[in-house]
């Protein structure tokens, strides 16, 4: 992939992911083909800003968890008023960085 | 309780973000669950679980954060049991009663002094390390 096109996409994206991801992200990209810059464009990147905002306002429900894709733990935090509040603590402090990594975990599929 | 000594260790920002919540969690866990201690350790040591995988600098902060939770839940779990039994255990107010309060109380604002020196420090990437609770660190959190 073209150097410019990959420099653009990091520049636009890289408050998604990891700082350490983004070095791996930007050599994968530089490998890849062309005809997967569409696709890759195309993956949905959840803003951790958001998610600590959904997590402050909703997260004995566990609607943070549920809106970065971690049904599961979602469920678990619905059921239990967000682990009987503790939970919820913790989640401020760590939606951020799981916001991160599963926009990372989004993207590694188109990268290979 | 504690004393600081500052050692020089590398990290990049987010790690020092993620070794600072650790220390202002145990704080905002301190505001809601005041009543019972068992909350502050409960949170510290979730934290600490969602943590384990990180690099040594935030493993090594977290660890020492549930460190002195756990110790600070013995020493306010007791103080929270002589109290009750006082209300309603038929025990009587007496000067050892509150000796063991005052010492509490002081354990519990050197600590609550030295967490926000340690959140502040370690947000700047700045490695601190306590006094006791750092060799206990050292011996259970391995690079």
């Amino acid at each position: 992939m073209e150097a410019q096109k990959v420099d653009m996409y990091i520049m636009s994206n890289a408050k998604f992911f990891n700082s350490n991801d983004v070095l791996t992200i930007k050599d994968r990209l530089l490998e890849l083909d062309d005809s997967k810059w569409t696709l890759i464009q195309t993956v949905a990147l959840k803003d951790p800003t958001t998610s600590l905002i959904v997590s402050l306002l909703a997260g004995q429900l566990g609607i943070d968890r549920f809106m970065i894709g971690d049904t599961g733990k979602g469920v678990g935090k619905l059921l239990t008023c967000g682990g009987f509040g503790i939970w919820t603590i913790v989640d401020w402090f760590s939606i951020q960085s799981a916001t991160r990594k599963k926009n990372m975990e989004k993207l590694l599929p188109f990268l290979h | 309780m504690n004393s600081i000594k500052n050692v020089k260790f590398e990290a990049n920002d987010e790690d020092s973000e993620k070794a600072s919540n650790s220390y202002l969690m145990s704080l905002v866990v301190v505001i809601v669950g005041l009543p019972l201690p068992i909350i502050n350790l409960i949170a510290t040591f979730v934290f600490f679980l969602s943590n384990r995988k990180e690099n040594y600098f935030v493993r090594w902060h977290c660890t020492q954060a549930l460190l002195s939770q756990l110790t600070l839940f013995f020493v306010n779990s007791y103080s929270i049991w002589w109290t009750l039994s006082i209300f309603f255990g038929g025990e009587k107010f007496s000067n050892n009663y509150f000796a063991y309060l005052f010492i509490a109380l002081f354990f519990n604002i050197i600590e609550l002094i030295t967490t926000i020196y340690s959140a502040i420090q370690t947000r700047k990437g700045i490695h601190v390390e306590w006094w006791f609770f750092s060799s206990l660190t050292n011996l259970i959190c391995k690079p």
